[in-house]
This record gives structure tokens, C-alpha cells and sequence, in this order.
């Protein structure tokens, strides 16, 4: 699966080790003797790498390797991973490096506390010095550089979404006033058509929930937090910083995202760049107001929920999407077998997102597909999502495992914009 | 006035030959214990001794119990606690508290503490082993409960098990949970118990998952070899991440590290072997009495090779588990230094009378 750089293998008629002979007849066992050469000090390069000490901690217990969303479709897990760096492979080299999308699940059964989600981003980080990125995930640096989102589109059109959104929705920087919530949309509802669907769907629920609230518009930038665990932090600091600054010319209360990455990187990161603010992820904000919905229908839809990543397992929240689904009327919902804290991995996460060739090549199916599978089995016929990147990978699974017409991908806030015209 | 009675609180192994060996040693002593029974948590949990010859432990501790009960320079007070504590070495004075109410304030030259350990709880484990939602899922202590019963069964059903296996350090050895220390006896006691499920149930394949097995002494040939060469009891090499039902079984799901394989394996019965922390007993005492503690609350003995039973404060020896994991054969040896370092600090206190 993964190419490793396997030890090199030797066979000598004499063994000459540090300077001493040691072949004699004493110490032969085989006519030809056989030696493994590896290089010890591939571990201690990576463990020597500010954030990534804790490789060195692994006992070789094997308990993550189950937990690994990578080992289901591949042969990978951080116990792996230490182990072929014991061996000598080069792990800043090494496809390993960019398989893991820090989805924290090793993490939370780790008994030695090997922590990947600092590990990675600290590799990377040398990778990317070194200007060994797979060419895809480049592309979405250098776009993010140029244009403030990974996609490459202009920033003009941040806002174009909300010109049919059947609702008001206030532009900042084309119509600066204070308000309560500032709604930072992130790229992928700022311009993925299905994003862009949620993020309407969004809007006329705030419309009727008599919300005041806006969005940056052209000003705002991706927040950079998957850029961050891809690797690039000189990207995500030069950008947050940006973000830091138009914030700052704004007078809000309190900032709601529907991106868990976005979420995590200002709940987790900008306050270390001076960033400090009141933030909920939209589920967070909509599950205590869903009970002054005026629901006009009821859905008969049998649904099942994926818990993203970085909402459940690395800020703890569980409750709130399902909260929500409760709430809608008519909903059946079924749990998965893996959810919650062993909630699987979409595959999109620590730049997964914009590593799809490249993991394809070393893995036999995507995350994303593995999972819709689940989400059939389940009997349901509906698959919720409340993370912009789950909306396009599930969809494309749903095309690419043959379940086009058995499962449909929903964010949250389409069910409930649904639900209540 | 120097006062050369012994005050040993805690009435399990350590604390019951602690008490003899001081009493033999001509030390009035006070035996304090908070159960209604002598022989602490290897009596009331019902475990075999972890000896040469196995033999259940409420039969090895009766013969402890007797000798103390039947000495008559000890004094035992049960279902009795400490509840106040003062004075220093040769002159130390404390307050007991019956179970009634009634206090009883005693004097004493130096004290032992053997307040021993709880088993892990494994509600407190970080992953999906589920032992409060799985009946069979059960822990070393149930199985050995089962075991000197003869009779080892499913839970759910009460039938004999097709497939057994043991998961290693469940709640050692675990950074995340805060105990990382090994608790010694797990590998020994899940791996004796393996072979005791192989023997009551022929057919029934047993499994033991671990990291490391740490057979020491006589646990290697006598315990570890026997499982393995005659009993075939599978040890693999990884350790269960989790645990589910499917259907009226349980599924087991880790990694085979050694071949590098994932696996997953439907099971009847699951044994998490739990460790060793400290008892509320021990943390308490350690605390009244003032001796430094790690941050388990473990009882911390002196560094020193020579004399393991000291603690921080001169006067005051710690004996048995609670100053850490420990086997029956080495609470007890702790026992037997502690009555004599107890003792002697005593009488080279004394005045020597020409």
C-alpha cells in the first residue's frame, strides 16, 4: 500500500561490525549471514521537531490502529507510523506524512497520549519548507495566498450567494453597522453550490428567527485552520492575522460559523494571535432557538448523522446537531455504529480536503466512501451533515459507491429550512 | 515516657502480619481495620494467593487472622477508623472512631500504615469497553470470583463461554487516565485465571491481549509457560480498542502489532484486567498523618534500598499496597521489615538500664 523505504537487506561472507570481525565460526549460524541495516536516527530527526516529541512515546500497544479511519482503507495508524520511522524511513518523505486528516480519534485511545494532531502539523511544516507537498495541496496554499480561499475563486464573488437568498442578509463591507451575530460563512458555503444552498437555507431561518446579523462579505478570508494542520502555518498566521484585523473594524457580539474547522481555529488558535472572541459553531447557536421555529411541515425521512471531527472529538460537542434533528418535525433518526467520539472520518480534515488523487493512490477507497456505506447500512435514507465539506464529499461518494437514489446528503440547516416552507 | 506500643492501621496482609511481627517482637499493638473482618481486599474480593500452591486467600489469611486474634499483646478494633492523629515519634497519639460513634483516644510510639488499594474502576477508562453497559464484560475480579466458585459462565446467559479473552492494563500504564504506573500483579493474575478457564471449560478458547507480559520469578515457567505450552492460551500482541455488540456477542477489535494485521474477533466473555490505585483509606490516612504521597496518593516509601517501609515522617512506616501495586508475597515480606524497623526505632529509644 504505502511506500516505505523497506530496510536494505544484505548478505555477507563476513560480518564486520564497528571494525570488528565477527564471522568466526562461533558465531555462524548460516553459510550466508544475513544483516539488516537500518537508520536509527530517522526517529530522533522527526522527534527532534518542536510539536512532534510525543512520536517518540509510543509503546507499540496497537490500540489506534482500530481507531484509525486511514487503517480501514489502507495500512496505517501512528503505531505504524513510529514504527517504519524506527526502521529508518523518512517520514518528511514518506506518503505517510500526508495520509492523516487529524481526525483525533488515535488520540483519544492513545494511553501514552501520542499526539498526531501537534505531530503532523509540526512534520509538514518541514515538509512544506522544503517544498516537498504532494502538487494538489500546493495549489490550495498558493490559491489561499493569492485569493483567500483554497477553491482559487476571486474574492468579490464571497458574497455572491446572497443575492437569491430569499432573505435580507446584511454585507458589512458594503453596509458597515453593528451587529448581534456576525456570521462568518467560510469558502465552501461562500462558493460551493451546495454550500451556497445551506448558506441561503441559513439566512432564511435567521430571517425568521428575526435575527440581526451580517456577514464580512469580500473581506473575509478562509480561517485557515486546515491550511494550519496541512502544515502551512506561516499561511494560516499571515492570513489570520487579516481576518484578526477586518474583525476588528466591526462591531459585533458574538461570531457563529457553519465550518467545525473554522470553529476550532477561533475557539482554539486566534486567541493565541490576539483574537478573542465569543464563538459558536451555527448548530451551537440554532439548537436552543429551534423550540420558536414555526414548523409549517413534517419530513418523513429516515436519517442518520455524521459527527465532523473537529466539532465532536476536538471541541467536544455531540449534542447540538442532533438536538436539532430531534427538533425537526417528522425526522426518524438512526444512530451509525461509529459515531460520537468513534465517529468516523468524511476524510476531509487537516487537508484531506484538497488530497483526494493523492490518497487515492495509496488508499483502496475514500473515507468519504467507506462512510456513506455506513450510512446505508443503516437503512436510513438520508445522511445529515453540519460541516461544509461534508455536503460535495458525501455526494460524490454517494455517486462513486453506486447508492445514487438509496442515500441523500443534507446539511442540517436544508432539513430545517425545509421543514419550515 | 517513652510509649513502645505499635499502632498498625489497616487489618489486610501487610497490616495483619505487621501486627504479628511487631506483637512477636514484644510491642503491644493496636490493629486498626474499617471492615467488619480481618483479611482486607484479597479476603473480601476472594482472590487465590498469589503463591506457589495457589490456595484460595480467605484460607492463607485465616491462619494470619488467628495468629493476631489469638496474640495477646494485640488489640484489634473493628469497623474502626482513624479520626484524628498528633505527636511524634515515641509519643504519638490518635483518636479512633467506631462504627457506633464512640471515640477511643489511644497513644502509641510509632505506626504502620497498610491501608491497602481499590481495584480500577473501569467506568473510568477512556475507551469503548462499555463495562457498565456489556454484562459480559467483566474484570479480574469477577472472573476470580467465578472461579473459586468453579463455575465460569457467561453472564448474560449463564452458559459455559465457546471464547474468552483477557485485555492487559486496563487503567495502567495510561497517561490518559493519569496511572502510569504498571500494577505488577495483572499479568500474572489474568494469565493463572486463563488457565483456570481452559481447565473448568475444555473447549473454550481463551485469549490474552497485552503489551508487554511481565512475568517475574516464578510467574514465567510456573504461570506464563504452563498457559502457554499446556493450557494454549493465545497470547497476542496488541491491545483491544474497542468493544461492541453484534447481535447476542460481542466483537473485540484491535491490531495484531506483530503482524501488522487488523483484527477483529466475536467473544463471549471479555476480562479487562483492572488495576491497582489507591484505597479512599489510604489517600486519607496518608493525608491525616501527614506523609508525602505521589499524586495517585499512593504512600511514598523511602528511596533507600535498604529500608523500603520508611515514610516521610520518622515514626511512621507504610507497609503493602498502599504504597504502591504489590503482590501478597512482597506486602507481606513489606510487612515483616516495617513491624522490625517499627520496633527497633522504639527500643533504641529506650533508656538501656546497667
Amino acid at each position: 500500500m504505502t511506500e516505505i523505504e523497506k530496510e536494505r537487506i544484505h548478505e555477507e561472507e563476513h560480518l564486520v561490525f564497528e571494525g570488528m570481525d565477527i564471522s568466526g565460526h562461533w558465531n555462524r549460524m548460516f553459510e550466508q549471514r544475513v544483516v539488516w541495516e537500518h537508520d536509527v536516527s530517522a526517529l530522533d530527526r522527526v522527534t527532534e521537531i518542536p510539536g512532534a516529541e510525543s512520536l517518540a512515546y509510543c509503546y507499540q500497544c496497537g490500540k489506534c490502529t482500530p481507531a484509525c479511519p486511514v487503517d480501514h482503507v489502507g495500512d496505517y495508524s501512528p503505531r505504524k507510523i513510529y514504527r517504519r520511522t524506527q526502521l529508518g524511513a523518512d517520514l518528511v518523505s514518506s506518503p505517510d506524512l500526508w495520509l492523516c486528516t487529524t481526525c483525533g480519534n488515535c488520540l483519544r485511545v492513545c494511553p501514552k497520549e501520542v499526539n498526531l494532531l501537534k505531530i503532523m502539523p509540526a512534520v509538514r511544516e518541514q515538509a512544506v519548507a522544503a517544498g516537498n507537498v504532494p502538487p494538489e495541496l500546493q495549489k490550495a496554499f498558493e490559491n489561499t495566498f493569492q485569493y483567500g480561499n483554497p477553491m482559487g475563486e476571486p474574492a468579490r464573488k464571497r458574497a455572491d450567494w446572497v443575492a437569491d437568498a430569499g432573505a435580507p442578509v446584511t454585507v458589512l463591507s458594503r453596509d458597515p453597522r453593528p451587529v448581534d451575530v456576525l456570521f462568518f460563512v467560510e469558502c465552501y458555503w461562500a462558493y460551493h453550490p451546495r454550500g451556497r444552498d445551506a448558506a441561503r437555507a441559513f439566512a432564511r431561518t435567521m430571517e425568521i428567527l428575526g435575527i440581526d446579523w451580517g456577514i464580512l462579505g469580500s473581506e473575509e478570508k478562509c480561517s485557515c485552520d486546515s491550511q494550519r494542520a496541512a502544515g502551512e502555518r506561516g499561511l494560516f498566521e499571515m492570513v489570520a492575522e487579516q481576518n484578526i484585523a477586518t474583525l476588528k473594524r466591526y462591531q459585533f457580539t458574538r461570531l457563529v460559523t457553519p465550518d467545525p474547522h473554522a470553529y476550532n481555529s477561533f475557539r482554539n488558535q486566534y486567541p493565541k494571535l490576539g483574537g478573542v472572541y465569543d464563538v459558536t459553531h451555527y448548530t451551537q447557536f440554532l439548537a436552543p432557538l429551534m423550540a420558536k421555529l414555526p414548523w409549517v411541515r413534517e419530513l418523513p425521512y429516515r436519517v442518520t448523522f455524521h459527527d465532523p471531527c473537529y466539532l465532536g472529538r476536538h471541541n467536544g460537542e455531540y449534542d447540538a446537531p442532533r438536538e436539532m434533528i430531534r427538533q425537526i418535525p417528522g425526522l426518524e433518526f438512526v444512530e451509525m455504529f461509529r459515531c460520537k467520539e468513534n465517529g468516523y472520518c468524511c476524510g476531509g480534515g487537516g487537508g484531506g480536503m484538497w488530497l483526494d488523487s493523492f490518497s487515492g493512490n495509496h488508499t483502496k477507497e475514500r473515507l468519504s466512501e467507506r462512510r456513506v456505506r455506513e450510512a446505508v447500512e443503516t437503512g436510513a435514507e438520508m445522511l445529515v451533515v453540519c460541516c461544509p465539506y461534508e455536503v460535495s464529499r458525501f455526494e460524490d461518494a454517494v455517486k462513486s459507491t453506486g447508492n445514487e437514489g438509496k442515500l441523500l446528503v443534507r446539511d442540517v440547516i436544508e432539513l430545517v429550512d425545509e421543514a419550515l416552507h | 515516657m517513652s510509649d513502645e506500643s505499635v499502632l498498625v492501621i489497616g487489618g489486610g496482609p501487610a497490616g495483619l502480619e505487621a501486627a504479628r511481627g511487631a506483637a512477636d517482637l514484644g510491642s503491644e499493638v493496636i490493629l486498626v481495620e474499617q471492615r467488619a473482618r480481618l483479611g482486607g481486599t484479597p479476603d473480601s474480593a476472594g482472590y487465590s494467593a498469589f503463591a506457589l500452591d495457589h490456595r484460595p486467600a480467605q484460607e492463607v489469611l485465616e491462619i494470619a487472622r488467628q495468629a493476631v486474634l489469638t496474640h495477646p499483646l494485640v488489640r484489634v478494633h473493628l469497623e474502626t477508623e482513624v479520626s484524628s492523629f498528633a505527636g511524634e515519634l515515641g509519643s504519638f497519639r490518635a483518636t479512633l472512631k467506631a462504627a457506633d460513634g464512640t471515640l477511643t483516644e489511644v497513644s502509641c510510639g510509632a505506626v504502620i500504615i497498610a491501608t491497602g488499594f481499590d481495584h480500577f474502576d473501569p467506568g473510568r477508562e477512556t475507551q469503548s469497553y462499555g463495562y457498565y453497559e456489556f454484562e459480559d464484560v467483566i474484570t479480574l475480579v469477577d472472573a476470580e470470583r467465578m472461579l473459586q466458585a468453579k463455575n465460569f459462565v457467561r453472564p448474560s446467559t449463564g452458559e459455559p463461554p465457546k471464547q474468552v479473552c483477557f485485555i492487559q492494563c486496563v487503567g495502567s500504564r495510561d497517561r490518559r487516565i493519569g496511572n502510569e504506573y504498571c500494577s505488577k500483579v495483572c499479568c500474572g493474575v489474568a494469565t493463572k485465571e486463563a488457565s483456570e478457564i481452559r481447565e473448568l471449560v475444555p473447549d473454550c478458547r481463551v485469549f490474552i491481549f497485552y503489551i508487554d507480559m511481565r512475568m517475574y520469578g516464578f510467574w514465567e515457567d510456573r504461570i506464563y509457560w504452563k498457559a502457554q505450552e499446556q493450557d494454549h492460551v493465545n497470547f497476542v500482541r496488541g491491545i483491544v480498542t474497542e468493544i461492541t455488540r453484534r447481535g447476542d456477542r460481542l466483537v473485540i477489535k484491535g491490531e495484531d502489532t506483530t503482524m501488522n494485521r487488523p483484527m477483529e474477533i466475536p467473544m463471549d466473555v471479555v476480562v479487562l484486567s483492572v488495576g491497582m490505585v489507591p484505597s479512599e483509606g489510604t489517600k486519607a490516612v496518608g493525608k491525616m498523618l501527614g506523609v508525602a504521597q505521589d499524586k495517585h496518593g499512593f504512600i511514598v516509601p523511602s528511596e533507600s534500598a535498604l529500608d523500603t517501609v520508611a515514610t516521610s515522617v520518622p515514626g511512621i512506616y507504610v507497609a503493602g499496597a498502599a504504597a504502591g501495586p504489590k503482590d501478597l508475597d512482597d506486602c507481606v515480606s513489606m510487612a515483616g521489615s516495617a513491624a522490625m524497623k517499627a520496633v527497633a526505632a522504639l527500643r533504641r529509644r529506650s533508656p538501656v538500664s546497667v
